[in-house]
């Protein structure tokens, strides 16, 4: 039917092509980061666990600069301790290691683990602390690890360490950073130049317990309106309360000229309020600014759906696709009372620092999430 | 036998091309969806918000459009009043020239003995129809005063559109349109310089060359004869060659507001001043890998460019 002249040919044309692309189809789907300058850290949270993988500059250590390359998480609730939320952090915990290691082929020994201060509080206070130590040793058990060193942090070397990742060198001696979290809030600032003596400064609020103490008082009225005068309310009493004394007792003010801000909410304002400013990680603000954001959020949301965002932004003048999928997710994490709730805090204590006769500068930091564990990585990487 | 060896192998070549077509596919596709060629349409199906705005105004256009019908039908209707008031007048001026007439006839007459009891009744009929004239004028008058009155609300409302009543009415969803203040600067550029510079061994050398840019420096003396201002602020808005503002760090860069709407800025200086100083100004912005073309750096105040100078780069 063929002669043999057709018939080689065709023969050589198909080995080619299944040996010669498949190779390439597979390389095309996962990156390797086998270079000696990327790393991973691993953080077991008390809401999920994250990864976060950098890269670092040539000189590592406290003042090197690092890049962002990829963060993923998986939500577990490990502070709940029970055995299905011990299991589930396990396997995430696992599932990370594995996909640094194996998937992006980090050599082991740049990828870092560590425990949060969250979860440490939480076990301390319910006398858990059994739970840590068998996740850590299942952990080790389970990649043939015995010496693998699994950190657990404690809040001011969070706090310390949250500075370190997020503030630039130029500023670490004159910013003041705040996490204002979901339960609490915490942060601190350098006081006399050096690296080892931090400040620390906490709030037993954060934007969920704020949320929950004005939601509890609302009664039969659950309109908006009730809701803001029951917020006011809460607010006025933690101002009046704790922040008033805990920003005095911090003595920040007079050694601070930038006051930065991380945590979710932080990352929520920074996402709508400068949506022109999509692709900065920390936004600049003023107390004025974020006040009317708060306002007009209470007065009519629809001003920050990703449709209306996107809509009313100059042509190419930022990714739209990417703004749009950014507002959605904030607007997926928080609704418009939470949002009301954070915005609330953040102004009362941003309103510390805004004298009349001295304004400080005001940032939120929208990647504050991964800025410890950054900094973890770095500084581990210089000893 | 021969046959069939050959099929054979024939068959398994194809079997083979088959696959590998099924390889290059597989990979192409891989490829056109790594590179978001082949992104799947996402069909909107939360609430169009800006198209409930838009119902929002529309119903809003619809409240003024009636408010404004009201106000033609009342207009028309106190015209129309107006004009019927003007008709009676006419008619009630012309009863009473006729009964004013008719009264002097009777008076000419010499059988006043037989008309003077009909001149009575029509010098009684008269005096009512003046009385009533006398209300009606009345009437007239608040009917031009409460006229003058709408005219004078219409001309009010008209001034400030979205301010007075139709704000009111719109109520809390619509933002009030604002009125752009007029933008002015006190302040004056010049010996403006922007430079690429190259750090090679610890040192830094000017480049014209995209590929070995580091970074760009910046600087700019501003000057200030008439106003008293202590302190100040200056943007500085470096473009790339795609049109787009170069950044630095977040930290640095932000937006202000300008006459032609917001703009980022790459740079911000804030800084004290006194009246005639000629204040030079400098910064240096880190902008990761540049391409090549024209680098523009443009330095406002107050919303109002004051200076522009342009850096090409090869």
């Amino acid at each position: 039917m063929f002669t043999t002249t057709i018939k080689r040919p065709l023969f050589f044309i198909a080995i080619f092509l299944l040996f010669g692309l498949m190779p390439r189809a597979q390389n095309s789907i996962v990156q390797k980061y086998e270079t000696s300058n990327v790393y991973a850290g691993i953080e077991v949270g008390s809401k999920g666990v994250k990864m976060s993988m950098v890269e670092l500059d040539k000189k590592a250590g406290e003042d090197a600069e690092f890049k962002i390359l990829k963060d993923t998480s998986i939500n577990t609730d490990f502070i709940s301790f029970t055995q299905v939320s011990y299991q589930a952090t396990l396997a995430a915990l696992n599932k990370l290691y594995e996909l640094a290691v194996k998937q992006n082929k980090i050599p082991v020994a740049n990828v870092f683990t560590a425990i949060s201060s969250g979860v440490k509080i939480q076990a301390e206070k319910e006398d858990k602390k059994i739970w840590i130590d068998q996740l850590v040793n299942a952990f080790r058990l389970n990649n043939n690890e015995p010496e693998r060193k699994v950190a657990v942090i404690d809040v001011a070397g969070e706090a310390r360490l949250s500075h370190l990742g997020i503030v630039p060198e130029a500023r670490r001696y004159n910013t003041f950073l705040i996490d204002i979290g979901s339960g609490n809030t915490k942060g601190g600032y350098f006081p006399y130049g050096n690296t080892k003596d931090f400040k620390l400064f906490q709030l037993t609020w954060g934007t969920k317990s704020a949320f929950n103490a004005a939601d509890k008082m609302l009664g039969e009225d659950k309109s908006l309106e009730n809701y803001n005068s029951q917020l006011s309310r809460v607010l006025a009493g933690a101002e009046d309360n704790e922040i008033v004394y805990a920003v005095n007792a911090s003595g920040a003010f007079p050694k601070s000229d930038n006051i930065a801000f991380s945590g979710g909410i932080a990352w929520a304002v920074a996402t709508l309020i400068a949506p022109e400013l999509n692709d900065n990680a920390v936004v600049g603000v003023t107390y004025d600014e974020v006040l009317q954001f708060s306002e007009k959020l209470s007065k009519n949301p629809s001003l920050y759906s990703d449709y209306y965002i996107v809509k009313t932004m100059p042509e190419n003048s930022v990714d739209t696709e990417k703004l749009g999928k950014d507002v959605r997710q904030v607007n997926k994490v928080f609704d418009q009372r939470s949002l009301l709730a954070g915005t609330g805090l953040l102004l009362k204590i941003m309103r510390q620092f805004d004298g009349v006769v001295e304004r400080k500068k005001f940032y939120l930091v929208k990647n504050g999430a991964v800025g410890w564990i950054s900094a973890y990585v770095n500084q581990n990487v210089s000893k | 036998m021969r046959d069939t060896k050959s099929l054979l192998l024939l068959l398994v070549s194809l079997l083979l091309v088959v696959v590998s077509f099924v390889l290059i596919w597989t990979w192409g596709y891989n490829f056109y969806a790594k590179n978001g060629v082949a992104k799947p349409v996402i069909i909107q199906t939360v609430a169009d918000s800006a198209a409930i705005a838009n119902k929002v105004t529309d119903s809003f256009q619809k409240v003024y459009a009636a408010t404004l019908k009201d106000l033609d039908l009342k207009l028309d209707s106190t015209l129309t009043n107006s004009d019927s008031l003007s008709n009676q007048l006419d008619a009630k001026l012309a009863e009473f020239y006729r009964l004013r007439g008719e009264i002097a006839e009777i008076l000419k007459s010499k059988n006043a003995n037989n008309n003077f009891a009909a001149a009575k009744q029509k010098i009684g009929e008269l005096q009512t129809k003046v009385s009533d004239l006398n209300d009606k004028n009345k009437i007239v008058d608040k009917e031009n005063k409460k006229l003058l009155d709408v005219v004078n609300d219409m001309v009010r409302t008209d001034k400030p559109p979205a301010k007075n009543s139709l704000s009111a009415s719109m109520g809390q969803n619509m933002e009030p349109e604002k009125m752009n203040p007029v933008l002015s600067s006190a302040f004056t550029a010049f010996d403006l310089r922007l430079a690429a510079i190259n750090n090679a061994d610890d040192k830094e050398a000017e480049t014209n060359s995209a590929e070995k840019t580091d970074k760009f420096t910046g600087a700019f003396t501003v000057t200030n004869f008439n106003s008293q201002l202590t302190n100040a602020e200056m943007m500085v808005v470096v473009l790339k060659p795609d049109g787009k503002v170069l950044k630095g760090s977040g930290w640095d860069s932000g937006t202000f507001n300008t006459p032609d709407g917001k703009k980022i800025y790459s740079y911000k200086f804030n800084f004290t001043y006194t009246r005639g100083e000629a204040k030079r100004l400098a910064f240096s912005l880190r902008g990761g890998t540049l391409s090549k073309g024209s680098y523009t750096m443009e330095v406002y105040n107050n919303g109002i460019m004051i200076g522009r100078t342009v850096k090409t780069l090869s």
